[in-house]
């Protein structure tokens, strides 16, 4: 049986901001895999992406990154991660070529070569002041410069936020592009679920600080079912079967967690496919309550 | 590391026209300083002066020797403020990206400390070379005096920039008020300290005779400049102790506010 190397990996790990707690998450991220990590806004996305990178410090639990533990004594584990962020970090004054003299004397295996190479499939100017870039550009600057050093990890959090679909579209072209090498991971948080299907393989669901779900998306998908009924028929559905309950003007939407059995139980009430992002709603709702 | 000292040297980009200016007007103000003392109009002030019994050869050099320090410390001046890098990767968040790289926090802090000596290096540099002209056309100071004032104001200007970092780590981004008033306040408790027996000295004398109070003031001040001029090690020595423990301190509060930016 073939072994699966996990890129990155956290056990029962707890960071407490006193009114926010990231509460025991463990999950695996296999190699060569693209990990959709979904979640609400306020969920713990940032938070989690923070711990693997070791920018923030963790109360409780283990992280490892490339079979290392994340520390400061590892940070050099970090030569092989690229970074993208929603906001871009580069100061706004500097150009396309002063980013390259910066990152030149950063990363071991930083490739100038490649990094002009991908400004000019990006259509990005090296002399123009990164400032004056759009959000589009500057997030491709971001993405140019994580592909530039021989990264074999791809972490992202909210890559594609605020940014038009024909952009969002181009990016995760990019994002597939990068995983056709075998050992290339990308983890990338969003709450655009959209952008997550289409290339994504596994899923992992925070909401309040704890995993919701996690697991391969194609079976979430294939696992979870929307079923529609009357009102007075919802009471008929079994509990155990239930993940949450929307009520309409005149019908029950439910979503269950085998939609198969569910079908096979409820014939005659009519089963959709349920979206990640109505699986997302559906389990914020329900732990509302 | 060497790609944020790098970054930090491009933070005075926009600082580098005014450098310029202050460079040019520095040299020509100097020079003119110097041949005037020499030839000119102050020439002949302090052949006056010394005529009439009103000032010592001594005080005239020093006095002189005074105006030229000032105009040596204008390029320093000028690129010394690390605090600008600092706010700059605030407002850039530069920071939560630095954090990224495949640098330890410690090494990142002390990129920041060696960001100093590489642009206070760019001062001193240019600073020789002033020096250098001016010592060619003046005797009012050597080249080795010239130096000694240079190593001086770097090595006061390190202070500075050391307990800049340090005091903005624990004050965060947005706080450069707070910082530049805290660094100067601490250099001044310390100078106190330092010359706590001087300064008492100066304070209870001050309201006794006119004569006293102007030579232990004047010859409190003359004694300053000789450190600076001929015991520049000293303020070295100083800076180098001062930097090494706002780096350890930096270095503790950095790890304690991780991820406060």
């Amino acid at each position: 049986m073939e072994e699966i190397n996990n890129v990155i990996e956290l056990k029962n790990v707890v960071r407490d901001y006193g009114d926010f707690k990231l509460d025991h998450i463990s999950f695996a991220v296999p190699e060569g895999s693209v990990c959709g990590f979904i979640g609400q806004n306020g969920a713990g996305k940032t938070t989690t992406i923070n711990l693997i990178l070791d920018i923030i410090n963790r109360d409780e639990g283990e992280i490892n990154l490339f079979g290392k533990p994340v520390d400061q004594n590892h940070a050099y584990v970090r030569e092989d991660v690229g970074v993208v962020f929603d906001e871009m970090g580069f100061h706004e004054f500097m150009t396309a070529k002063d980013i390259n003299i910066m990152m030149k004397n950063i990363y071991k295996n930083w490739d100038e070569k490649v990094f002009f190479e991908y400004l000019k499939k990006f259509s990005l100017p090296s002399k123009k002041k990164c400032g004056a870039f759009s959000r589009g550009m500057r997030m491709k600057l971001q993405i140019a410069a994580a592909l530039s050093h021989k990264a074999k990890l791809l972490i992202m959090d909210e890559p594609t936020s605020g940014l038009d679909p024909i952009v969002r579209n181009e990016i995760i072209g990019i994002f597939r592009d990068f995983v056709v090498e075998e050992d290339h991971t990308i983890l990338l948080s969003s709450h655009i679920t959209g952008d997550l299907e289409k290339i994504a393989d596994e899923v992992v669901f925070i909401d309040g600080g704890k995993i919701v779900l996690s697991g391969n998306k194609d079976e979430i998908l294939e696992k979870h079912g929307i079923l529609k009924c009357k009102k007075e028929e919802a009471s008929k559905v079994s509990e155990t079967l239930i993940v949450g309950v929307e009520e309409e003007a005149y019908s029950t939407s439910i979503l269950v967690n085998d939609r198969h059995a569910a079908a096979k139980l409820y014939p005659d009430m009519v089963m959709e496919e349920a979206a990640l992002e109505d699986i997302m709603i559906y389990y914020v709702n329900a732990e509302k309550g | 590391m060497k790609g944020l000292i790098f970054k930090d040297i491009m933070c005075l980009k926009k600082q580098f026209m005014v450098f310029c200016y202050v460079l040019i007007g520095t040299l020509a103000v100097s020079v003119m300083y110097v041949l005037s003392v020499r030839f000119g109009n102050l020439a002949d002030i302090n052949a006056e002066m010394f005529a009439e019994n009103q000032m010592e050869p001594e005080s005239i050099k020093n006095m002189s020797s005074f105006a030229l320090i000032m105009f040596m410390l204008l390029p320093l001046s000028c690129v010394g403020d690390s605090l600008n890098a600092y706010e700059q990767d605030g407002k850039a968040g530069f920071s939560k990206l630095a954090s990224t790289f495949p640098i330890p926090l410690q090494k990142r802090i002390l990129s920041r400390f060696l960001s100093v000596f590489a642009i206070l290096g760019i001062g001193i540099i240019f600073d020789t070379a002033i020096a250098a002209l001016l010592s060619c056309l003046t005797d009012i100071m050597t080249f080795s005096e010239f130096m000694g004032v240079i190593v001086s104001a770097a090595s006061l200007l390190a202070i500075y920039s050391s307990l800049s970092i340090l005091y903005s780590n624990l004050l965060g981004y947005g706080k450069s008020t707070y910082v530049q008033l805290l660094s100067l306040f601490t250099i001044i408790v310390g100078y106190v300290l330092i010359c706590f027996e001087k300064v008492k000295e100066v304070i209870t004398n001050i309201g006794t005779t006119v004569v006293e109070d102007k030579d232990i003031s004047i010859g409190t001040f003359w004694g300053f400049m000789d450190i600076i001029m001929h015991k520049a090690v000293i303020l070295l020595a100083l800076a180098l102790a001062v930097m090494a423990v706002s780096y350890i301190i930096t270095c503790i509060i950095a790890q304690r506010k991780r991820g406060v930016f």
